[in-house]
């Protein structure tokens, strides 16, 4: 009973945290509503999107609202695995000091770590950063540092492709989603974005956003909870497994793309740990919609933002993977029935 | 020392090596006459060794053009023991590409058949064959200048093939049929499938009872997905009937069928009334109602 009356208090602080962010970040009310999926599933997020989008407004509104701390650091070809730890110096007397870096700047006090084009930066730092998501601690100073409230959002830049990095395969699976945020399309947003003088100044935007009365100390717990105590049946079970199974092979399942060979399209489906976080994604979802049950529409609303960035496509189509993996992921949806 | 040299003479003038090799050596040809450009020439050597002489066929002549007129088209041997020796059949298959303009004589060149025996090499000889060819155009020189002065042979009469045409056509129809069919119950035909879905659908529920709730809402979901082309979800409800305009009456039973369906299927544990039975079969009456196009 308990239980219930605690996901109640907390469905109706996260609904408004949500409703408050879209008054700051207008018109991304999809992006909005994944990374508040994300927030209490407890997933990294990987965004995507072209500059000037709103990327960092949207995380410093929710690092603001969440509390904890919040640091961001650039990819750049040079960054090294020890700029992330530490930085040195000389101070004022003109002694060499050393001091932590933008991921133990905070101590286990790190809620919210951006890593803005993360594909400019080199695998070294990569593997670091993968450390800190999957385990939520690193090695330094002959110590383990740990960040059990860590979430981390990385963005790669699309648009540029010199000197980067793509993110290996075990990179990518370690993040919960991967977000598109694009330009919102309607002419009332953007005329607001361009002559609304509240949009210019995002640090007093941010500044002015009240506190959600969700801490970010309580959020692992809660994110247990809400876990537990959302259902899944046998049927919803019995699709989710179909929609893995075609993700493997396709072509059981029906699915077709024009000038494609299926049983040769797929290089690898998705993984265990990816079909973990669609569930876990769906049931935060069902949970939003004050259900304490999860639908396929739930898990339908997830799958492209946690699947999109799992499946590879074998080397033969995968120069045409931007315009055959969406194709295929509404695929996937539309040849699966449940029940 | 003259005498020994003598001796040495007379003893190797009198063997005769060649002759203890090969036992016998016979060539089969065809008749020497009437050919005419384009013929093949068959030609089959036997040759009978001791069991101690090997026969070269390294040796022998290889498929391929012989000159300019004379291509080997095939060439093949055959070992068989036979009592104390060995047994060669070689075939050889000419054809010839010689177009002369009166009747000429011709040699198919001859060769030399390689023997060992004992790491003493020894031959014997294929001798040239000699035969004629006739030209193949007419040679005589007309006194009119009417008619085809060359032409194509005359056609050979047709053989009646009415019974065959008719027995493929026959066993063509029934084949076309037979897929026809296979496809129709395979699905190929959606179309044809979608104008009765919801009559299947009806057929099945009508005798299920609430006890079959599960196979109820399974036959409605699957008529729904036939109809739809793709599986339909409460979400795409909206979408659907804009699609399927004529569905757009039944707007407020179709939510209730899927609110029901994902409470049944997916949410905790629902009681089954009759009156919930009744609600679907009528949904699917309706259904089928406007499939039909009297509604």
């Amino acid at each position: 009973m308990n239980s219930t009356i605690q996901l109640t208090d907390w469905l109706h602080k996260a609904l408004q945290f949500e409703q408050r962010i879209n008054q700051v970040v207008i018109g991304q009310q999809e992006v909005v509503r994944l990374m508040l999926i994300t927030v209490f599933a407890r997933g990294h997020v990987l965004l995507e999107g072209n500059v000037g989008v709103g990327k960092t407004t949207l995380l410093r509104a929710v690092a603001h609202g969440l509390g904890g701390g919040y640091q961001r650091i650039e990819g750049t070809i040079d960054l090294m695995p020890s700029d992330l730890i530490y930085y040195t110096y000389l101070d004022k007397d003109g002694k060499p000091r050393v001091d932590p870096g933008p991921l133990l700047h905070h101590g286990e006090h790190l809620a919210t770590f951006f890593f803005n084009e993360i594909n400019r930066a080199r695998p070294q730092v990569h593997s670091l950063l993968l450390r800190a998501m999957a385990e939520r601690s690193i090695a330094a100073f002959n110590q383990d540092y740990l960040f059990p409230h860590l979430q981390v959002f990385a963005d790669r830049n699309r648009v540029e492709k010199e000197e980067t990095f793509e993110l290996p395969a075990a990179a990518k699976d370690r993040f919960m989603m991967e977000i598109n945020i694009d330009v919102p399309s309607s002419d009332s947003v953007l005329d607001e974005l361009m002559f609304n003088p509240r949009f210019h100044d995002t640090d007093r935007l941010i500044s002015q956003l009240p506190d959600s009365g969700m801490e970010y100390t309580q959020l692992n717990g809660f994110a247990e909870k809400l876990q537990q105590n959302i259902q899944i049946s046998a049927k919803l079970k019995q699709y989710a497994l179909s929609l893995w199974r075609a993700t493997q092979k396709p072509q059981d399942f029906g699915v077709t793309l024009s000038d494609v060979s299926m049983p040769q399209l797929m290089l690898s489906g998705a993984s265990p740990r990816g079909m973990s976080y669609l569930i876990r994604a769906a049931k935060v979802r069902a949970w939003l919609h004050s259900r304490d049950y999860v639908l396929p529409e739930d898990v339908q609303a997830v799958f492209v933002p946690c699947m999109g960035h799992r499946l590879f496509l074998s080397p033969l189509y995968a120069y045409r993977h931007e315009q055959l993996l969406p194709a295929l992921l509404t695929g996937l949806l539309s040849a699966v029935a449940a029940p | 020392m003259k005498i020994l040299l003598l001796l040495f003479l007379v003893l190797t003038g009198c063997s005769n090596t060649e002759h203890d090799m090969v036992r016998a050596f016979t060539v089969h040809t065809p008749r020497p006459f009437g050919y005419v450009l384009g013929d093949e020439i068959p030609q089959q050597i036997i040759l009978e060794t001791a069991s101690d002489v090997a026969l070269q066929t390294g040796a022998l002549p290889v498929k391929g053009t012989i000159n300019r007129w004379l291509e080997l088209k095939q060439a093949t041997w055959e070992k068989t023991e036979i009592p104390d020796g060995w047994r060669y059949v070689i075939d050889l298959n000419y054809q010839i590409f010689y177009a002369p303009l009166e009747v000429k004589m011709l040699k198919i060149p001859g060769f030399a058949l390689q023997l060992s025996q004992q790491g003493k090499i020894s031959s014997q000889a294929v001798p040239d064959w000699a035969f004629t060819v006739a030209p193949l155009r007419e040679l005589a020189v007309r006194k009119d200048d009417n008619g085809e002065y060359m032409r194509p042979d005359a056609e050979p009469n047709r053989i009646a093939s009415t019974n065959a045409q008719i027995a493929f056509g026959l066993s063509a129809s029934l084949a076309l049929a037979i897929a026809g069919y296979l496809a129709y119950l395979y699905g190929y035909f959606p179309i044809l499938n979608r104008s009765k879905v919801f009559k299947k659908a009806l057929r099945k529920i009508s005798r299920l009872g609430k006890g079959d709730m599960g196979q109820i809402l399974a036959a409605v979901h699957y008529a729904f997905n036939q109809l739809n082309g793709k599986p339909l979800f409460q979400v795409q409800v909206a979408d659907f009937l804009s699609s399927h305009p004529e569905y757009t009456a039944l707007k407020v039973q179709l939510e209730w069928f899927f609110a029901y369906s994902n409470r049944y299927h997916f949410g905790h544990s629902l009681v089954v009334i009759e009156d919930d039975v009744v609600r679907l079969k009528n949904l699917c009456q309706h259904c089928r109602a406007i499939e039909r196009g009297s509604r």
